[in-house]
């Protein structure tokens, strides 16, 4: 039993095409690393099960290497998200400008991660929040993300996260109470 | 009484037989003190300071001893990388929340688990402040619902939604807030506080024990320590605390440790000396009884008038009795040849026995009804010092052999008689240094008095520095001012609360303080709430309301159906009181603000940046059934300390002026008077002097150590002018003077050079009294004797 035991884990561990799909996201990684800075437009659209029709929103992100990630929502009202570092800016119109550690909300920075540390071809950090999953090939990809930390699944079945050579296109969040967000980035 | 011409007095078989019951009875005696003393409780407690009925000054000493802060213990973790402190500090926090020794425990990681969400959540509507009737219009839905869906488009949105069917006008979010504004939270990695450099792990424990509970605090701390031992096993890292309970309990050991050693010290060269000197083991043990007598008397008198000790008055009365070792040494130093113990002491009892009185006379004047620290001193010291002299007068005798001598008896060379020799000139030039310097001490302008309570604590400077340290980095809640309501329960005092709050939002908006706290912030009083619920819409108008609101937006239908159901269970909710939130993070912080006492029930209100004082003191609402009172602890304290050190220097002054009289009444001269008293006043000018001279400023244990020079500096004078024109007894006198001071010196030096303030002050001023007070009697008081005559 122990043998089988042995054997299944290797199977498992060993999925055949695993060692190409690796080489691969290796190669998106440092396309992705190479790039010193970003500025597109999104677009983005919200299913939610309270909600009889989407939400939509849009506006602009910016990026620079290494780890600084600004979502400026322009649509329908303004508001602004800053990530630079450990540290998390929010800017809204009704509750001003707040600033968060990241490194004190553990449910705040794996969201924050998912496009910063892909955008930055920096693999190790997803891989500390994420099991990835690397589909296609190095021009067009898809990585999907699954949450590590049980207290964070709890809110987020996975994001998927597609692009082409080292541009990122959409990020797709799908939320464990089946609400969905899918958010395309265009470039500008 | 006249003294006895010198001479040999022949021991008669009928008096030794008299005597032979008084060591049985100083023995009975001493067991009952000793009893005494074993069953009465030693209390540390600032309230010996405190005069009686000072509502102010009672209200104060409830906050020292009971307050929220003195409950607070500090932690720090240093040390290894920042993911083993943090691993630790998770560890440690789960561990002392299970000791049961805390009623908190906050390291940043448990800012509000999720039972805690749900209490909130639970009583958004009796809580929260917005609840307000315009909130449930149809307009005010409108908005509410406009405000949420914006929250929806939001990253974070994610962590919130769950929330949006039952609290569409965002009850929680406006409760939450409430709850973070009390105190500022520490920075944070790896999910845990920190210090601002990340080079320590902080933790915030309450204990359930007040701070003035020693036992409580060190069950405390041995928690702590325990915890910490087994949660950072493998690691390298480090642990610190502080907090006043804990401070406490490491100062007393601290001093302990200190003073043990130094004692062993001081009684080891003690001993040394007196073998030194007299070449006979018999002068350790006679030596030290009357001083023995001395604290088993005083210590029992204490307990048996007050019922308890202060630890405080304990450590003074020991300084003071620093005099009554000199007494057996009088008896030592004048035995001669041909000459009963008894007889001796005949002969030496007139001066003795003035010597005592003035220390008692001195000390009638502390004890006022006023001051129960000021009268225990008093009580003590009289009762001490009455005991002392009594041993050294009937018990040695009684148990040393009638023709005892020491081997090396009290004699000096043929130098001392040109020491001896009156030396008008010199005498004249020490008078007149001490009216310069008295002059320069009465026109000085700068502070005399150190008032901070601060400099009086015992606690040694670096557990402070830390105490600060991680107070800084916890932004614990350092109440320094404040708002204290008494009312006779807990709903006056909220509503006092709330009316008080109200009026301090207007000061704040005028600017005279930053911001404020209190315990209605977090539960209204049964009124507020009431109110609150009562103007709560009816089902049918809020579904009206809602109808409205929702039309040509998003929301699916029937979303808010628990909405509506909360609203109409929370209109027939009865209001929360203090009791509804035990057990909860809500609940302990409410405990904090809002206790029931021995005088009914307290409210604090915290105040932060407090700008104008007296407008606050002058027209804080007041109400019918309930007091309000500004309260800035560290002003009232060291206002205390100041009232305290008059009164007792005032006291001291009547001791002086009764000091005086006794002389007079034991000497019947002025000029006899003026020998005796003008150098030790002489000697004090020069302490005092010398003292600000080395740039220390005179806090309570300096007055007390000059109380002592006063009393030893008294007896020099007395013996050095007594009247006796014997060459060799007045040898044997300065051969006397010689030992007592070079014996105070041996034990006070060895305090001066303690790292602990009290120590290092009671020892300075009494080595310097003491030498003064040697030199200026010596040079001072025959000249005094012979000039003036």
């Amino acid at each position: 039993m122990k043998r089988w035991g042995w054997l299944l884990l290797l199977l498992g561990s060993w999925p055949p095409g695993l060692p190409a799909a690796d080489e691969a996201l290796d190669r998106v990684m440092r396309a992705l690393a190479a790039v010193p800075a970003v500025q597109a437009a999104f677009r983005e659209e919200k299913m939610l099960a309270i909600l009889q029709e989407p939400l939509v929103s849009s506006g602009m992100l910016y990026y620079h290497a290494p780890a600084y990630l600004r979502k400026q929502t322009l649509q329908p009202r303004p508001e602004e998200y800053e990530a630079d570092g450990h540290w998390l800016t929010v800017e809204t119109p009704t509750d001003g400008r707040r600033q968060f550690d990241l490194n004190g909300y553990p449910q705040l920075r794996p969201f924050v991660e998912a496009i910063r540390a892909t955008q930055a071809g920096d693999r190790a950090t997803l891989e500390r929040y994420y099991r990835l999953d690397f589909q296609g090939t190095p021009a067009d990809w898809s990585l999907r993300l699954t949450p590590r930390e049980p207290e964070f699944a709890r809110y987020l079945t996975a994001i998927v996260i597609r692009g082409h050579a080292a541009w990122i296109d959409s990020v797709e969040t799908l939320e464990a109470d089946g609400d969905r967000g899918l958010m395309t980035v265009s470039p500008r | 009484m006249k003294p006895r011409s010198p001479g040999s007095v022949p021991t008669r078989p009928a008096e030794r037989r008299r005597h032979g019951w008084i060591p049985w009875l100083w023995l009975l005696a001493a067991l009952g003190c000793g009893w005494i003393v074993a069953t009465t409780p030693v209390t540390a407690d600032l309230s010996v300071f405190v005069p009686r009925g000072d509502p102010v000054a009672d209200l104060l000493l409830e906050q020292l001893r009971n307050g929220p802060t003195t409950r607070l213990i500090p932690i720090g973790l240093t040390g290894d990388s920042e993911a083993a402190r943090a691993t630790v500090s998770r560890r440690l926090a789960e561990r002392l929340r299970n000791s049961g020794q805390f009623t908190r425990v906050a390291n940043g990681a448990d800012a509000l688990p999720e039972a805690e969400l749900q209490a909130l959540f639970a009583h958004r509507y009796r809580l929260s402040p917005t609840v307000v009737p315009e909130r449930f219009t149809a307009e005010g839905l409108r908005a509410a619902l406009a405000q949420r869906l914006q929250e929806l488009q939001s990253p974070l949105a994610v962590l919130q939604k769950r929330w949006l069917p039952a609290d569409p006008t965002g009850e929680l979010l406006t409760l939450l807030r409430v709850w973070r504004g009390g105190i500022g939270e520490p920075a944070k990695r790896l999910g845990v506080w920190f210090s601002p450099d990340g080079a320590r792990a902080l933790l915030l424990a309450e204990t359930r024990a007040s701070g003035y509970d020693l036992a409580g605090q060190q069950a405390a701390v041995a928690a702590i320590r325990a915890g910490f031992a087994a949660a950072s096993a493998g690691t390298r890292v480090e642990l610190a605390m502080s907090g006043p309970g804990v401070l406490a309990t490491l100062a007393k050991d601290q001093i302990r440790a200190e003073a043990e050693l130094r004692g062993t010290l001081a009684m080891a060269a003690m001993i040394l000396l007196l073998i030194g000197v007299y070449r006979s083991p018999r002068t350790v043990w006679a030596g030290a009884l009357p001083m023995l007598a001395a604290l088993l008397a005083g210590a029992a008198a204490v307990d048996l008038l007050f019922g308890k000790m202060y630890m405080i008055t304990l450590a003074f009365s020991m300084t003071l009795l620093g005099e009554t070792l000199d007494y057996p040494t009088y008896l030592f130093s004048h035995r001669r040849a041909g000459e009963t113990v008894e007889g001796t002491l005949r002969q030496l009892w007139p001066t003795l026995r003035l010597c005592a009185a003035t220390t008692l006379l001195g000390c009638l004047a502390m004890i006022t009804p006023d001051f129960p620290g000021l009268s225990q001193l008093g009580v003590f010291t009289i009762a001490g010092v009455t005991a002392a002299v009594a041993t050294t007068r009937w018990l040695l005798p009684a148990l040393l052999p009638p023709g005892w001598i020491p081997l090396r008896p009290g004699e000096v060379g043929a130098w001392a008689d040109g020491l001896l020799e009156p030396r008008p000139k010199l005498a004249l030039a020490f008078g007149a240094l001490g009216l310069l310097l008295l002059t320069a001490l009465i026109a000085r302008a700068s502070p005399l008095w150190e008032n901070d309570i601060a400099a009086l604590s015992p606690v040694p400077p670096a557990l402070l520095r830390l105490d600060q340290e991680l107070r800084a980095a916890l932004g614990a809640p350092e109440v320094g001012r404040l708002i204290v309501i008494t009312a006779p329960d807990a709903e006056t005092a909220l509503r006092h609360g709330e009316r008080i709050a109200a009026w301090l939002d207007a000061r704040q908006a005028e600017g005279t303080l930053d911001g404020h706290d209190g315990p209605m912030r977090y539960l209204p009083s049964q009124r507020t709430q009431r109110q609150r619920l009562a103007r709560l819409p009816t089902p049918e108008t809020l579904a009206a309301n809602l109808a409205i609101a929702t039309a040509g937006l998003p929301f699916k239908p029937g979303l808010f159906q628990p909405f509506l159901d909360a609203i109409a269970a929370a209109r027939a909710a009865p209001p929360l009181r203090p009791e509804d939130l035990r057990g909860t993070l809500l609940g302990t912080r409410l405990d904090a603000l809002l206790f029931a006492g021995n005088r009914g029930w307290t409210a604090l209100l915290p105040l932060s940046g407090v700008r104008d004082a007296r407008t606050l003191i002058a027209d804080l609402p007041q109400a019918a059934d309930s007091q309000a009172h500004y309260l800035d602890l560290r002003v009232e304290t060291n206002r205390l300390m100041a009232d305290f050190r008059d009164t007792a220097l005032i006291r001291f002054g009547w001791g002086a002026a009764l000091i005086v009289a006794v002389v007079w009444v034991g000497l019947r001269s002025w000029r006899r008077v003026a020998a005796a008293l003008l150098p030790v006043l002489l000697a004090l000018v020069v302490v005092v002097a010398t003292l600000l001279a080395l740039g220390e400023r005179l806090s309570l244990f300096h007055l007390v150590s000059l109380l002592l020079v006063l009393g030893i500096g008294v007896d020099y004078g007395l013996f050095f002018s007594r009247p006796g024109t014997d060459p060799a007894a007045r040898r044997r006198t300065l051969h006397a003077l010689l030992v007592c001071c070079g014996s105070a010196l041996t034990v006070f030096i060895l305090l001066s050079t303690s790292a602990l303030p009290a120590l290092h002050a009671i020892g300075l001023t009494v080595s310097l009294g003491v030498v003064a007070s040697f030199v200026a009697a010596l040079t001072l008081a025959r000249p005094l004797l012979t000039r003036m005559s």
